[in-house]
């Protein structure tokens, strides 16, 4: 097929339906590795790692209460449950003694955080894939324009804005939103004024696990769940953050848009390269804007 | 004076002496400590003493080893010049990535960094035809007098010693001293005369030179390449090792990623989870040696100098 | 040897520097005074390259100078200390002045060389003038506040300026190292013949040392002259001194 015919293909569209699902997952995890990035300061390495866990969460729930719709929902709060708690004791317990260190030792921390709970992944749930079925009411497919799109995916596609206007609300609306804000600009500031930035910092740390632990359970019934997750998420979300802003929650919906989408159109218009193409994105985004699309926080 | 250089002498000696008394595997590992020592040496030129935050070198030490492999498989030239060329290309390559990303700094000159990085891993990993895509070049042709296993430890131990020297006498000369001043105060080096981004982009060319060598020096060892070795993940260990040997002293790389092959290579095989040993070896050493191993040591031996002769 | 001719400088709406005038003659003290927020530091910026003039002239030893970048002015003979402690924290005392000679000895490209000792009479020379001499071999962010500010100079120093730029070198420093500081001023005026114009807020001290003075308010030159017209100027009264000029 001539290239205009494949773009408007009723293909294009379930590839870009593909891609948008796909979209929300990293929007997600991203907006959390914002966040952290933004008002934290730390490139949060381990960022991927919790993600992972928060899929393997979501499948030991599923599994252990049998399936079914209310198995699925209770792994969806509680797997990012798990994952908070588990960024709460890394804030609490290590980050929050050490920041006043050299920046990029803080880096390494994180990558020494995910070496441990990469392995404790190991440890729990063993080497083997995962899978894990989406609820009755969205499994199978629909088909939009005589090809088939998986309910689950369009489900995605329903959720990711609700996310994204509830983070948006959460972080502009509200008394502790702003005041990370605050923190992340000057963070002396905020302590001056008798604020305990601690718990600011900490809070927005347990949020930024919360939604990995989110986007690794949703995607669970989406792909197989296995050890190397983390590697390839990991990067991708830096690359979305810095193209979007960093702490800047609509910069990573918007980074997650154009990575998601550049790579399913990429890959039908040129299948061996396709995967360049998002990287091609952030080279040229970040070209013309280096300190991201949205305004930065700092 | 002349007893500081004793210590190296003392020890290369000593490297020279290894091949007559230990199997073929070992010799093979202390390669790779070399190698990797001098891959993370010419890292931390450009993030411990300039300050730039590198963040995906692993790319220089990939195009390096994928340039003389793509030469010694398919060019029919001369084995030195094949040898050469994987350096010259990742030169070239610090080069042009320089001369985009350097008028940015710290975190954002680093994310370019890391997707022009990432753009380049890309394409070596789905270009089948030309780089073997993501199974690599195995079996790769090295001349006759570097294929032998001592005779390749010989060339990597030369080559490598050759270029520590080298880059120590860059770090010792003006040039070096520049660069520590752009690290500590770009606006004042700007202030009193030093034209920041030319200084800059010099040691980006040096680091991705000499990061080039360390990947044709792989080459030689191993007779493969693969896309992992400029994939993101391994830039990121090399940053490990800078930071876990001491960031701001000229030997505290090759001192970290010595212990992390070594441990890897020789611990792993009785740990079962060797990234959790790893990671909280890790840990524990952040917490307590804040300016890395050989840092540590040089505070508390020589208190009134910052740093390592 | 300095003439700055109705400078203007905005940030956004806001006129930090709002038609200021200013000469220096080779040779002379001056020094600019003003409450904060009158400009001072912004002038001082614009006359050394950081910033560029929106109108207005910078003229120096008869070239205009406005607009060219810091380190392509400093080998015009300016060199310039900063108002907060600007210096080369990991590098001890030494080698801080010692990267200011090499700057501008356009040394800064080679490779090879040893730079231990290089320079190391000239360095040492400096360090001698400005009293730190014995501290040569200290990491500079371990010195007391006072003897950075010194550094400071020194380091503006090592580019041989013949016009010497002080951004408040007194902030920050206790009466003892204020008189220190202020005794240095002389004499890098008196023995080595350099012409230096600084900024401060104790007037004081800048009537016990300033041969001329200028008088900045919101932007603007209020007089220019010497410490006596100033100090009998109506305006700057009102606007400054109060009851204690």
């Amino acid at each position: 097929m001539g290239f205009l015919e494949i773009l408007f293909s009723a293909g294009t569209l379930s590839q870009i339906l593909t891609g948008l699902s796909r979209t929300t997952i990293l929007f997600i995890v991203s907006s959390g590795l914002s966040l952290i990035l933004g008002v934290l300061r730390i490139p949060n390495i381990a960022h991927g790692s919790l993600y992972m866990i928060g899929a393997f969460t979501a499948y030991s729930v599923i599994s252990f209460l049998g399936g079914g719709t209310f198995a699925f929902f209770a792994a969806m709060v509680a797997a990012p449950l798990v994952v908070a708690a588990i960024g709460f004791v890394m804030e609490r317990g290590f980050f929050s003694y050490l920041y006043d260190r050299e920046h990029l030792m803080l880096l390494l921390l994180t990558f020494s955080f995910a070496l441990i709970l990469g392995d404790l992944v190991k440890i729990f749930w063993g080497t083997e894939f995962r899978s894990v079925e989406p609820p009755a009411f969205i499994q199978g497919s629909a088909e939009i324009l005589g090809l088939p799109v998986p309910y689950y995916n369009l489900f995605l596609l329903a959720v990711g804005p609700f996310i994204a206007v509830f983070l948006w609300l959460v972080v502009n609306r509200t008394k502790i939103g702003k005041i990370s804000r605050a923190a992340a600009v000057d963070a002396e500031m905020v302590s001056a004024v008798g604020i305990n930035v601690g718990w600011v910092f900490a809070f927005t740390f347990v949020l930024g696990c919360f939604l990995a632990g989110l986007g690794g359970a949703l995607i669970a019934p989406m792909t197989s769940v296995s050890l190397g997750m983390d590697h390839s998420l990991i990067m991708e979300a830096f690359l979305i953050v810095i193209m979007g802003g960093l702490g800047n929650v609509w910069g990573a919906l918007l980074g997650s848009l154009i990575f998601g989408l550049s790579q399913s159109l990429g890959i039908m218009v040129w299948p061996q390269f396709g995967i360049v193409f998002p990287y091609l994105a952030v080279v040229v985004v970040l070209s013309f804007r280096p300190r991201g699309l949205l305004r930065s926080v700092w | 004076m002349k007893w500081k250089y004793a210590v190296p002498l003392v020890l290369l000696a000593l490297l020279a002496a290894l091949p007559q008394f230990l199997p073929r595997f070992h010799i093979y590992i202390i390669a790779i400590v070399l190698l990797t020592g001098l891959l993370a040496t010419s890292l931390n030129l450009a993030i411990g003493f300039g300050g730039i935050y590198q963040f995906h070198h692993a790319v220089f030490y990939g195009v390096g080893a994928y340039g003389t492999a793509l030469m010694l498989t398919r060019s029919g030239l001369p084995a030195p010049l094949c040898l050469v060329a994987g350096p010259i290309a990742a030169a070239a390559l610090s080069l042009v990535m320089g001369i985009i990303c350097v008028r940015l700094s710290k975190l954002y000159f680093g994310m370019l960094q890391i997707s022009l990085g990432s753009l380049v891993w890309a394409i070596v990993y789905r270009w089948y035809s030309f780089t073997g895509g993501d199974n690599g070049i195995p079996g790769i042709p090295v001349p006759e007098w570097i294929a032998s296993p001592e005779g390749a430890y010989y060339y990597i131990l030369a080559v490598t010693a050759v270029c520590m020297y080298a880059l120590h006498r860059i770090v010792r000369s003006p040039f070096g001293k520049a660069l520590e001043g752009i690290r500590d105060n770009p606006v004042r080096s700007e202030a009193i005369g030093i034209h920041v981004r030319l200084h800059q982009l010099a040691a980006l060319v040096i680091a991705g030179f000499f990061g080039g060598v360390a990947g044709s020096l792989f080459v030689v060892i191993d007779t493969s390449v693969f896309p992992d070795m400029m994939f993101w993940t391994y830039s990121l260990e090399v940053l490990v090792m800078c930071l876990l040997g001491g960031m701001y002293t000229f030997f505290g790389p090759l001192v970290g990623s010595s212990i992390l092959v070594l441990l890897r290579t020789y611990v792993s095989v009785y740990i079962p989870y060797w990234h959790l040993f790893l990671g909280i070896v890790l840990t524990l050493l952040i917490i307590f040696l804040p300016d890395g191993v050989l840092g540590f040591a040089v505070r508390r031996f020589r208190p009134k100098e910052g740093r390592l002769a | 040897m300095l003439r700055v001719e109705s400078v203007v400088k905005s940030f956004g709406g806001f006129k930090a520097v709002n038609g200021a005038n200013l000469h220096v003659e080779a040779g002379e003290i001056v020094a600019v005074i003003g409450p904060n927020g009158a400009g001072k530091t912004t002038l001082f910026n614009v006359i050394t390259g950081h910033l560029s003039p929106d109108s207005g002239r910078v003229v120096f030893k008869g070239r205009e100078i406005g607009g060219i970048a810091p380190h392509i002015l400093c080998r015009k003979g300016i060199s310039r200390s900063f108002q907060v402690v600007n210096i080369f924290s990991r590098l001890t005392v030494f080698e801080n002045v010692q990267i200011a000679v090499l700057a501008r000895e356009r040394k800064t490209f080679r490779f090879f060389s040893p730079v231990r000792n290089m320079d190391a009479e000239e360095v040492h020379e400096i360090l001698r003038n400005v009293g730190i001499y014995e501290k040569r071999d200290v990491e500079s962010d371990l010195l007391s506040h006072g003897d950075q500010k010194v550094l400071e100079i020194a380091v503006a120093l090592g580019g041989k300026p013949e016009l010497l730029i002080l951004d408040e070198p007194t902030a920050g420093m206790g009466p003892e190292e204020t008189e220190r500081c202020i005794h240095l001023i002389k004499k890098l005026s008196d023995e080595l013949g350099l012409t230096i114009l600084f900024c401060e807020h104790d007037i004081g001290l800048v009537f016990e040392i300033a041969d001329r003075v200028m008088v900045m308010v919101r932007g603007g030159t209020v007089v220019q002259g010497s410490c006596e017209e100033v100090r009998r100027n109506r305006e700057v009264q009102d606007a400054y001194l109060g009851e204690s000029g």
